[in-house]
């Protein structure tokens, strides 16, 4: 009798414990996560819905628009909402996909090196390093970038007819399109080599042996059988770099030039030397703007629209690897 | 056995949540960047040489979020930068001290006086190269730099040289008044405006309007220094609920011949503070 309840009651829930709580803390992780997404879209709403699409537009400029939003926010008067964010958008397209391009390539044929190619001790050296890269917090890139790159920029690469050209618009200081993409990329180029030379290093064996076996040479194999078998780690990093980049704030406030203006590749060269904001750090700038409601519902818009991106591209690189999983790569 | 353990961790984590010392008084403060190293050099000095039992924390999240913590209770006093707005109500400036705002330029640059007005034209993207401004020595553009709209000298800058217009486009708006000293010093064509305690780091300070920007032009009432201002603290209500152990630090800040050095120490100018009887 006494062991049938044991069996019953005891030990059934001493097993179950840990299970039972870990799912209660899933549970407690995932609604978190929703009622982040609805307080920070149910904050938004007063902005998105006075501009329509008109948001992502171009007019005006945003700097004026925002001063506009926050003032109106102070006295009894009735709200400006007016927000065209184009200049802000287009600023986070460049410098995030510029960074990204940049930063997919070569780390692309750094993690081939670093499975396929390097000696033993080098790549011994090199994954520590590489792991220590992607860790380094991004505020000491920006310290970087505002002590050596971006006065060697001003100083050194921009001439006097450049910034003249420009005088009055803006200033070309070296704070610029340039010193955001390259810190960038050296920020988010160390995450995804260390998913990438993961994702080469789970290719099978045999399939590379096989290849070697019938004549196809080193490099040939590597490039048509490994990179194209981890294909899905490749997706996986990218997209993991994309949402770190597009959340970046820190940093690009501090090298990207703060002045809301929309750089404008017909320009020349000079294009890269322009200053511009993306939309993270446009958050951190006006966050002494808070208290004023209109002004508050405009950067929780940001937010959530730097939300809508970071969930789409997880999105994306889900059904992407979904779609690459028939060449029966592990990632 | 384990419940025992638990039982004795839970009353650690009591005991550490009690203050140390029967009798402390921790004040709580936030608000001014610009007012930041003053404060702190009076606090330390306060709790170290007048009342052991008093500390502060103080988070620099700049004069409107300060004044903001005070509305809502989180802070018990603020530092702040600029004179009362309608949005502040519910709140008691005190006058605590004198800052200056110093227009400064690279080492570079020969210029060594300029107006207002020129200060004005070259932030409002009127004036956009050196050779405009007579006496730089230099044919190139202007770099015009300044703080972004979270900070105390920015408000001030805005009141005092460009008449409430918002600054032009070409004015790189920093976090920071460390990072405009930084992009100063290492610009040549740069200008750009902070408070004294960042003097001579790299960077030279013009006279403005032909006066000096040094401690004792600004001391003196009526300002002569174009560029002056009050810091305050601000208290919530009418300052009669605030703590006792704060308004004793506020007296002694205010007045005492000790505070008065410390702050000219860290950069501000002392504005009631009696002098020290020299011996």
């Amino acid at each position: 009798m006494e062991e049938e309840y044991l069996s019953e009651y005891g030990p059934k829930w001493s097993d179950q414990r840990a299970g039972r709580m870990l799912g209660a803390l899933v549970c407690a992780v995932v609604g978190l996560l929703l009622a982040m997404i609805v307080t920070v879209f149910v904050r938004a709403w007063p902005s998105f819905s006075h501009n329509g699409l008109a948001w992502f537009g171009a007019g005006g400029s945003v700097e004026e628009q925002l001063n506009q939003i926050y003032l109106s926010g102070l006295g009894g008067a009735e709200y400006v909402y007016t927000f065209h964010a184009w200049q802000l958008i287009w600023s986070t397209l460049l410098i995030v996909g510029g960074a990204v391009t940049i930063a997919l390539f070569s780390a692309l044929f750094v993690s081939v090196f670093i499975v396929e190619f390097a000696p033993e001790w080098m790549r011994n050296i090199l994954q520590p390093v590489v792991r220590f890269l992607a860790s380094v917090p991004s505020v000491i890139y920006g310290l970087l970038g505002v002590l050596v790159i971006v006065p060697f920029i001003g100083n050194h690469l921009v001439t006097e007819s450049q910034k003249s050209s420009v005088a009055g618009v803006i200033s070309l200081s070296g704070y610029s399109l340039l010193a955001a993409v390259l810190i960038l990329t050296v920020m988010i180029a160390p995450l995804m080599v260390s998913i990438f030379s993961d994702g080469l290093r789970s290719v099978r064996p045999g399939w590379l042996e096989g290849s070697l076996a019938l004549g196809v040479n080193r490099w040939r194999t590597t490039w048509k059988i490994a990179v194209r078998t981890a294909r899905p780690a490749i997706v996986a990093g990218t997209v993991l770099a994309v949402a770190r980049a597009i959340g970046e704030a820190v940093m690009l406030a501090m090298v990207s030039g703060s002045v809301a203006f929309a750089p404008n590749p017909a320009d020349g060269l000079i294009f890269i030397y322009e200053p511009s904001r993306p939309l993270a750090p446009t958050i951190v700038k006006n966050i002494d703007s808070l208290g004023s409601p209109p002004a508050n519902s405009t950067l929780f818009a940001i937010a959530a629209v730097l939300l809508f991106s970071a969930a789409f591209f997880s999105l994306t690189g889900w059904v992407a690897r979904r779609a690459m999983r028939k060449y029966g790569a592990t990632a | 056995m384990r419940i025992k353990t638990i039982a004795i961790s839970a009353i650690a984590l009591v005991a550490l949540a009690v203050p140390a010392s029967a009798g402390a008084v921790t004040l709580i403060g936030s608000g001014s960047v610009a007012a930041q190293p003053v404060l702190q050099a009076l606090f330390s000095t306060y709790t170290k040489k007048v009342n052991h039992k008093v500390h502060f924390t103080y988070l620099a999240d700049g004069g409107n979020a300060g004044v903001k913590d005070v509305q809502n209770g989180t802070s018990q006093f603020a530092g702040q930068a600029r004179t009362p707005l309608p949005s502040d109500a519910g709140t008691t400036y005190i006058k605590f001290y004198l800052d200056g705002l110093c227009i400064d330029v690279n080492p570079k640059n020969k210029l060594s006086n300029i107006s207002i007005q020129q200060t004005h034209d070259i932030y409002r993207g009127l004036l956009t190269n050196w050779s405009q401004v007579p006496g730089s020595g230099l044919e190139t553009t202007i770099d015009p730099v300044g703080r972004d709209t979270n900070g105390g000298t920015y408000n001030f800058f805005l009141q005092a040289v460009l008449n409430n217009e918002l600054p032009s486009s070409n004015v790189n708006a920093l976090t920071a008044d460390g990072l405009v000293v930084n992009a100063v010093k290492q610009d040549p064509n740069a200008i750009g405006y902070d408070g004294l305690a960042w003097q001579g780091k790299g960077q030279k300070a013009l006279k403005v309007n032909g006066v000096k920007c040094t401690s004792s032009k600004i001391s003196v009432e009526p300002l002569k220094y174009p560029l002056s201002r009050y810091i305050f603290l601000v208290l919530p209500g009418d300052g009669s609920s605030s703590p006792p152990a704060l308004g004793k630090f506020i007296d002694w800040a205010r007045r005492s011949p000790l505070a008065g050095e410390v702050i000219s120490k860290a950069g501000g100018v002392p504005a009631f503070n009696k002098k020290a009887k020299k011996h």
